[in-house]
């Protein structure tokens, strides 16, 4: 009895360990999302949100995504859960993802201040945090390996092309002076103290009016008569997609002219804000030219012509979702794990964090190209500064204008 | 009635030890479920709004004043702790003396509000809280407060520590709650609640009552603040000054049955763990439900669960 | 800047006068808080929106329906829900919470409905440009919320002081339990107030995309803060007193944004506490309230 319960409990050994050996695959790869479906981060959450989901059914179509520590292909179960714009709710709900669910990936929400609560539980928990769309400088330090910033750049040198444009082209044609008013949150915020800083180092534009609001302002009426005041050549208004609503409706009730008008998601969002404001309003308007209007040459991925066609296919006109650059941003974290799984060796966190800072470099999608610091900051994908110019009589193109290389037209600056 | 003094005290002792064992029922058994649940944040959730909720107990249970904007002590216990840490490099537990010492001081400055009435108060409040929000959250201020952009706190992270830290304020809070229930200072609270000319005419100081009970409220929001603080290590001005915080606790409050010690507890436990089972799923649904919840709740069950069994003359404790 | 500054806030206070007018009417024949106030405005809002892209409907079209509407969709909601909050024994504290969850219960159902993304109309169905007055460029959408407002406020004094029922509400303002001892119908006087309060949130819905850039389904928790600052700076109970309390409301405001911008946010809630505390009856009131 006792040597023939010996032998079955050896040979359960020896299958288990021929078992490990092999590494039983598992049945799918969790990956753990957050999304906002309501509140001030909405408009930029579920764009995200519903371009990852594409993703996935993408590759669940063809069988399940390529993991390379198994040879083989797994299918892959998204576990999302809503945080409703709360940094509070978003905070347990990752802790939720990575306790609870224990997922495999984890992917922040959209935006840096949703994404701002999962920095420290992910590096608590040792979880990798892929962080789509949170750019504030703060998230990346050395210390901390478990994040990389996806998508777009970190907010510290993205803003450099307007500076740049604005010390080169725009001096050139008699810019001298700028206005910035931005609202105070971590993403503009740290925009507009990049720009002041790349102003005052360049020394070529002077800074006559450095205004901080409210993010919650929705009426700029006021402000713009005190920066009219003051003559800038060049305004820079930097905030989310609500203060730009309401600023680019005010500015153009209050008939103020200057040369050169920027705003962060003319570009970015553009059918969103031309929904809400109208096309007089947005015309020689600057803005960033997001991935979302400009073809890149991916050598991974679907380009932005065929992401826009499965984009309108799965999401037909008239749902509640604009395309813009957040739907691109979406897929794009989810190509970034789709290599990540292909080239990890295992599953473990940070072999992960190597599979990913790996691809520094050597992935471009139709994001532009994928580059990262040290720490995880992306410091490629910078967005060209672009101008809406009209196209024919109710239309607008967002043609890239600076830097040289990328531009595909010239800019018009005011008189 | 009791007849002689000491069936009287017989009966307080054991109304005492009754209420007393529930509370350390409730608070070992939050210390017992963190070795078995393992999403600590909502077990941490959990403590802050049985806390809270208690908090909020010790003021309208017992005043009839309703503070809107209770939330504005949390905050200020919040950052309390958080300046004090960020910059004088203190250990934790000083930060903490600190979170009280920042809610009592708002407290203090806000006594005048104490000569409003019914929703003149609440909604006094409700701006107060504000008030404090916008000069805190103020980017002018960002050198002293870190202004709009947020607190980060990774020095002191402790989540262990911190947890066990909220569950000993729970532990007072329930307890105040408790001496309030079978003490003299606490009847005369709900004298002045009820009818404070009469209350005073037999020699209550209604001042004096409604001071203490506002200043332990506050007091009891600061330290849960700065023990939030504390654990979350990362947080946005808006998410420590956020007005649902108030508004939950107060529906938890009302829901469960103000002046008892049950009423929170139940509040609590029932709707925030409905919230958090189902809410996270589908929040849009939930969100309407809750607010249908509340309306009728208002309408038949205005003193909340527990009145199912006191309007029958049943002592809840 | 000092002049244009007051003539835009003057102007743009007017709006918050309309927005407020409501909340005073109801409070003052109630006393009850209503903080649904901010969603009606959102959802006079967001009918106006669906209106205009549904049907092309003009705004100023939409909001003589938007009157109508509101007004009978106010009577059945006073009746199934106030008169039993009155009987209870702390109406004005319930009445807070009732009214917070109807405004949950509104805000879900828009957001289910609609999702949450940011809803505007375009601005030239109001005048495109600015209309100079006094020096100062305003946008003409003011304009028209400063007349529309104004035509409220004439509205509901003419209501108030030349009309029978009109006398009878400012009779239940004052002493609700005289009133019904006089044999007046309290409740269908309470009723036809509240109807005509959600009737005027919803005229100040409807300018509000003009008047703040865009709308949200959960935009109504911060409106209702700088409502009630603006109807206790102007007394309770008294129309004219909300026009004052706008206009007030509005210069600081502007002032503000010329020569403190990061602070604007807070004036509305000091505001509020230093009338509460110095002098709650307000700018213009006798005494309605013993602290």
């Amino acid at each position: 009895m006792r040597s023939k319960a010996l032998a079955v409990g050896l040979l359960c050994a020896a299958a288990a360990g021929s078992a490990n050996a092999q590494s039983a695959a598992p049945a799918e790869i969790k990956i753990g999302a957050l999304y906002a479906s309501s509140g001030p981060y909405a408009s930029i959450s579920m764009p995200v949100f519903d371009a990852f989901k594409l993703w996935v059914d993408q590759v669940n179509a063809n069988g399940g995504a390529e993991v390379k520590p198994f040879g083989k292909k797994i299918p892959i179960k998204l576990i999302a859960y809503d945080d409703q714009s709360s940094t509070a709710t978003a905070a347990t709900l990752y802790n939720q993802l990575i306790t609870q669910d224990h997922v495999d990936l984890l992917i922040a929400d959209s935006g840096s201040v949703l994404t701002s609560v999962g920095v420290p539980i992910a590096k608590e928990h040792k979880q990798f945090l892929f962080d789509v769309s949170g750019t504030g400088a703060a998230f990346f330090t050395d210390d901390n390996p478990y994040i990389a910033l996806m998508a777009d750049p970190v907010s510290t040198i993205w803003p450099h092309y307007i500076s740049d444009f604005l010390g080169d082209e725009g001096v050139k044609a008699g810019i001298r002076t700028v206005a910035i008013l931005y609202s105070t949150n971590d993403f503009t915020g740290t925009q507009a103290a990049a720009l002041k800083g790349f102003f005052e180092r360049d020394g070529k534009v002077k800074i006559v009016y450095y205004q901080g609001v409210p993010t919650t302002t929705s009426n700029y009426t006021v402000l713009i008569n005190n920066i009219a005041a003051l003559n800038p050549d060049a305004v820079l208004e930097l905030g989310y997609v609500g203060n730009d609503i309401a600023f680019l409706r005010n500015l153009q009730d209050s008939g103020s002219q200057f040369r050169f008008v920027f705003t962060i998601y003319a570009g970015t969002e553009k059918e969103e804000i031309e929904k809400n404001v109208g096309i007089s309003a947005m015309t020689n308007i600057f803005s960033y030219v997001p991935a979302s209007n400009y073809e890149y040459t991916p050598n991974f991925g679907m380009t932005l012509t065929e992401f826009r066609e499965a984009w309108l296919k799965k999401y037909p006109t008239g749902s509640n979702v604009a395309f813009g650059a957040n739907a691109v941003y979406g897929y794009m974290a989810g190509l970034v794990v789709e290599r990540t799984l292909a080239t990890t060796k295992s599953l473990d966190q940070m072999d992960i964090h190597d599979a990913v800072f790996a691809l520094s470099g050597q992935l471009k999608t139709l994001d532009s190209t994928f580059e990262l610091r040290k720490d995880g900051a992306q410091i490629g994908e910078v967005t060209p500064l672009g101008q809406l110019q009209p196209a024919g009589k109710e239309e607008l193109n967002l043609v890239a204008v600076y830097p040289p290389d990328l531009a595909k037209g010239k800019a018009v600056l005011g008189q | 009635m009791p007849d002689t003094a000491s069936e009287a005290r017989n009966r307080l002792i054991r109304r005492v030890v009754l209420d007393t064992g529930i509370a350390a029922a409730v608070v070992i058994g939050m210390g017992v479920a963190r070795g078995v649940y393992s999403n600590e944040l909502m077990l941490f959730n959990f403590i802050v709004f049985l806390a809270l909720a208690q908090g909020l107990n010790i003021i309208y249970g017992f005043t009839g004043y309703l503070p809107f904007g209770y939330v504005g002590f949390y905050g200020a216990g919040a950052y309390g702790f958080s300046l004090v840490v960020m910059h004088l490099h203190v250990p934790a537990m000083i930060g903490m003396v600190a979170a009280a010492v920042a809610a009592l001081v708002l407290a203090v400055i806000l006594l005048p509000l104490l000569r409003l009435s019914g929703a003149y108060f609440a909604i006094a409040s409700m701006a107060a809280a504000q008030a404090v929000y916008e000069i805190v959250a103020n980017p002018d201020l960002e050198d002293i407060t870190k202004g709009p952009y947020g607190v980060s706190l990774s020095d002191v992270f402790a989540p262990a520590l911190s947890y066990y830290t909220a569950l000993a304020i729970l532990a007072g809070a329930l307890l105040l709650v408790v001496w309030l229930r079978n003490s003299r200072f606490g009847m005369s609270l709900q004298a002045i609640r009820d009818d404070s000319v009469s209350a005073a005419m037999s020699g209550i100081s209604v001042v004096h009552g409604r001071t203490v009970a506002w200043l332990l409220s506050a007091l009891v929001a600061g330290l849960v603040g700065g023990v939030f603080a504390w654990h979350i290590s990362v947080f946005y001005p808006d998410t420590a000054f956020d007005l649902s915080v108030s508004i939950f606790s107060t529906v938890f409050l009302l829901f469960g049955g103000a002046t008892t010690l049950c009423g929170p507890l139940l509040g609590v436990f029932i709707l925030y763990g409905v919230y958090n089972v189902i809410g996270i799923a589908v929040p849009q649904y939930f969100q309407f439900t809750y607010g249908a919840l509340i309306v009728l709740l208002v309408l038949f069950l205005p003193n909340g669960l527990v009145s199912l069994l006191t309007s029958r003359g049943i002592r809840v404790p | 800047m000092l002049t244009s500054a007051i003539v835009a806030g003057v102007v743009f206070g007017l709006y918050y006068t309309l927005v407020g007018l409501g909340l005073n009417l109801v409070f003052g024949v109630m006393r009850i808080v209503n903080l649904a106030h901010g969603d009606f405005l959102m959802l006079g809002g967001m009918a106006a929106w669906w209106l205009f892209s549904s049907f092309g409907l003009h705004p100023l079209v939409s909001v003589a329906l938007v009157i109508v509407v509101f007004l009978l969709v106010g009577l059945p909601i006073y009746y199934l829900v106030v008169p039993r909050l009155l009987r209870s024994r702390d109406s004005e504290m319930l009445s807070l919470i009732l009214f917070f969850g109807l405004s949950q219960m509104i805000e879900a159902v828009t957001t289910i409905a609609l999702g949450a993304t940011e809803r505007s109309l375009p601005p030239r169905l109001l005048g495109v440009g600015p209309m100079i007055l006094l020096g100062t460029r305003l946008p003409k959408a003011w304009i028209f919320s400063a007349a529309a407002s104004a035509i409220c406020v004439l509205f509901v004094y003419l209501y108030l002081y030349r009309t029978r029922l009109g006398t009878l509400t400012r009779a239940v303002m004052v002493s609700r339990d005289e009133a019904l001892a006089t044999g007046i119908d309290v409740n269908f006087i309470s009723a036809v107030a509240f109807g005509i309060s959600i009737a005027l949130a919803g005229v100040a819905g409807v300018f509000a995309p003009f008047i703040l850039g865009s709308i949200t389904p959960n935009m109504g928790v911060a409106i209702n803060i700088t409502a009630f600052a603006v109807i206790v700076v102007g007394t309770l109970g008294n129309p004219l007193g909300t026009l004052l309390g706008g206009i007030i409301y509005g210069v600081s405001l502007m002032l503000m944004q010329t020569y403190l911008s990061s602070w604007a946010n807070l004036l509305p809630n000091l505001l509020l506490i230093a009338v509460l505390l110095v002098r709650p009856e307000g700018i213009l009131g006798r005494k309605v309230r013993r602290a």
